[in-house]
């Protein structure tokens, strides 16, 4: 069996930021999520060393193939092996603890070499093979593309599978680790850091958004299954005609992905509503209302599920209007779930006060970066606003700044986290000039983007000279910079961290 | 005002910024002041609070209702359905698009005339976005391969002048040369 510990200790330099303390008896809740949690750090480093590069290759007019290619390999990076393995590594740790219950056996194994070894059987078919399809696959192209030779079948037949690999983790694996530790086993006494029942609003979101994944992903998984089988051979493609159909493949993919992101959310508000508490300056540790936090979970949930329509809008007469209209409507509703959720975290500030740290405040400022995300998206859902935005940068803009702020959000959990995980201190000037930094290219990042939206600037587009919108390029990049320089503090304040005990004793003689 | 508002993206920026600035000045506000020494959590009054959250949720509920029931009349499906329903005289633009390029039927195309535009996708997806010539999208269209209809949307135009057509939905090595053109005219009649 493949040992989380000893695998984490031969990683070269990033290792070295998680040195999982083994000597206090919680490595059965700490090593498998320290582990994904590196893993998603070194992606995170490889996705914004090629979305730096974006902007670049149009600036130098370099080919067209180099920035489709940087384009597909940067959003694969950036959503599934950073963004979801965050979540994952740093939501288990979250259930162990609250649960008593321990991360081993085969599950969490398959869930980090699923993860990782699909995302790099992706990115070899990207590398390599030059396959080009975007985050989004944009279905039928895979195959199109194939037969119009942008890219050969043996790299579809690697991209697919690295993708079905992906898919297992994401919409099985995962969601049945979450609920198996959620409902069965026994309870360790000796693993639990915080015990919560799973009507706490801390763990509410974790057990809806697994069972969102995996009642939301399975049709996809069954569609892709049967490509990918017909893909290797064994049954022939025309037994899968109905399952190749675009209509079929995009619709079943955009009830999975659009959900995934609400997944998603709900995990990191879920996430947030249980740090919270633990930095209240009355010590009462209670949210402002359970109840209230718990009805802004469940409007989400509600209203997510059938939003996913408005990818759909300006496809119009084929999807009846009265279905863009529901998903405009629906939409919108999240947005009341939203704001229910900004009323829950400042009450709770407001009424019991803060003792604020780095790791809250990277929490705070990226649900403000959600928030600013939610506005954007549910403006785009608008049937209105959609005729004109669907297809623009503003797209780009949000699906960026949803990814960023759910991380950036997990961010801050891991930062309250890490002494527990690794008995280490960080510090905290350095994690204060990480909010600031990440929070002013974050938000500048994401307010071009949408302005180049709103100008009318496509995404997905090599040519950014075509319309005068190199300069929203300039500006991506500008923020950009301040990212990169952010997440380089973040990643040298954990390689730099101190045992707690040698922080206390040099402390001891001012206190 | 409600034209700038709906028909731009400026608007939609607007409209965003008007949602995202008092939020994040009232956040940072409240955040800044529990987190403050000065600040004593013992003194805040609950009734005050339930007071905030039911007037939060009305006005949430007040700004969302009042943009979505304000963005009907600008919405293209109803656009569409009132031009069917006007018996206007309907100038017909057919056209399918395939892998990198569109092939655009025949029409003399007038300011103030509706046009039905109809679009199919022979291959991939594509999307079929009419550009106005001072840079502005004034729709976009989805074409999805393999469905029995085409999509379809009717528009009046405003402007008389040379259109640009771009393709929005990324489409392989060569999307961003997938390109066209369509005047409009001044109508004489």
């Amino acid at each position: 069996m493949l040992s989380a510990t000893k695998t984490l200790h031969r990683i070269p330099v990033f290792g070295r930021m998680f040195p999982v303390d083994e000597s206090d008896g919680l490595a059965e809740i700490n090593s498998w999520p320290a582990l994904m949690i590196v893993a998603s750090f070194i992606w995170l480093f490889i996705a914004f060393l090629i979305g730096v590069a974006m902007p670049l290759i149009q600036r130098m007019g370099l080919d067209a193939e180099l920035y489709y290619r940087a384009m597909t390999a940067h959003g694969a990076a950036l959503a599934f092996p950073f963004a979801f393995q965050l979540m994952a590594g740093i939501s288990l740790h979250r259930a162990g603890g609250c649960l008593g219950k321990p991360i081993k056996g085969w599950l969490p194994a398959a869930i980090f070499i699923c993860m990782n070894g699909g995302a790099a059987l992706l990115a070899a078919a990207i590398l390599i093979g030059g396959f080009s399809v975007s985050l989004v696959l944009m279905y039928p192209l895979p195959i199109v593309g194939m037969m119009t030779g942008q890219w050969s079948y043996s790299t579809l037949v690697l991209a697919f599978t690295g993708i079905g690999m992906v898919l297992f983790m994401m919409i099985v694996f995962y969601p049945v680790l979450i609920l198996k530790m959620s409902f069965f086993g026994d309870k360790r006494e000796d693993l639990i850091l915080s015990e919560r029942s799973i009507n706490d609003p801390g763990m509410l979101g974790m057990v809806l958004a697994s069972l969102v994944l995996l009642i939301m992903g399975t049709p996809l998984l069954i569609l892709a299954t049967y490509v990918l089988v017909a893909l290797y051979g064994i049954i022939p493609l025309g037994a899968v005609a109905w399952f190749t159909q675009p209509v079929v493949f995009q619709f079943a993919f955009f009830v999975f992905a659009h959900n995934l992101m609400e997944a998603m959310a709900l995990m990191v508000i879920s996430g947030i509503y249980a740090v919270l508490p633990l930095y209240l300056r009355d010590g009462t540790r209670k949210l402002y209302s359970d109840n209230l936090a718990n009805l802004a979970l469940w409007i989400l949930l509600l209203t997510s599920f059938s939003s996913f329509l408005h990818h759909f809008i300006t496809l119009f007469p084929n999807l009846p209007a009265t279905l863009a209209y529901h998903g405009n409507v629906m939409s919108w509703g999240t947005g009341i779930g939203a704001a229910l959720s900004i009323f829950t975290i400042l009450a709770t500030a407001w009424k019991h006060g803060l003792r604020m740290g780095p790791g809250l405040m990277i929490s705070l400022m990226g649900f403000v970066l959600y928030i600013l995300d939610g506005a954007s998206a549910i403006v785009t859902s608008n049937v209105a606003w959609s005729f004109q935005l669907h297809g623009t940068m503003w797209q780009s803009g949000h699906t960026m700044t949803v990814l960023i702020a759910m991380s950036m959000m997990w961010m801050g959990v891991v930062y309250h986290y890490y002494p527990v995980m690794t008995g280490r201190a960080l510090n905290d000037k350095l994690g204060y000039w990480f909010v600031w930094l990440f929070s002013i290219g974050t938000i500048g990042a994401a307010l071009v983007m949408l302005a180049g939206g709103a100008d009318g600037m496509p995404r997905r587009h090599a040519d950014w000279a075509q319309g005068n919108w190199m300069i929203y390029g300039d500006f991506i990049l500008l923020f950009g910079i301040f990212m990169a320089v952010a997440l380089v503090l973040y990643f040298v304040n954990m390689m730099k961290s101190r045992q707690i005990e040698a922080v206390a004793e040099s402390l001891a003689p001012t206190e | 005002m409600l034209d700038s508002l709906y028909l731009t993206g400026w608007g939609a920026f607007g409209i965003t910024l008007f949602m995202f600035i008092p939020f994040v000045v009232v956040f940072l506000f409240v955040i800044r002041k529990s987190s403050s020494d000065s600040a004593d959590p013992s003194i805040a009054d609950d009734s005050g609070i339930v007071r905030a959250e039911w007037m939060w949720l009305g006005l949430v509920t007040l700004v969302f209702v009042g943009l979505n029931i304000a963005s009907i009349g600008y919405m293209p499906t109803v656009a569409t359905t009132r031009a069917v329903a006007s018996g206007q005289d309907i100038v017909d633009i057919n056209f399918t698009a395939e892998s990198w390029s569109y092939d655009i039927s025949e029409a003399a195309i007038e300011v103030g005339r509706p046009v039905r535009f109809s679009g199919k996708s022979l291959d991939t997806m594509h999307s079929f976005a009419v550009y106005h010539p001072n840079g502005k999208v004034l729709f976009t269209m989805m074409l999805m391969p393999g469905l029995e209809g085409p999509t379809s949307l009717i528009h009046t135009f405003k402007d008389a002048g040379t259109y640009t057509i771009r393709c929005l939905e990324y489409c392989g090595l060569e999307h961003h040369q997938m390109l066209d053109e369509i005047v409009v005219v001044e109508n004489n009649g």
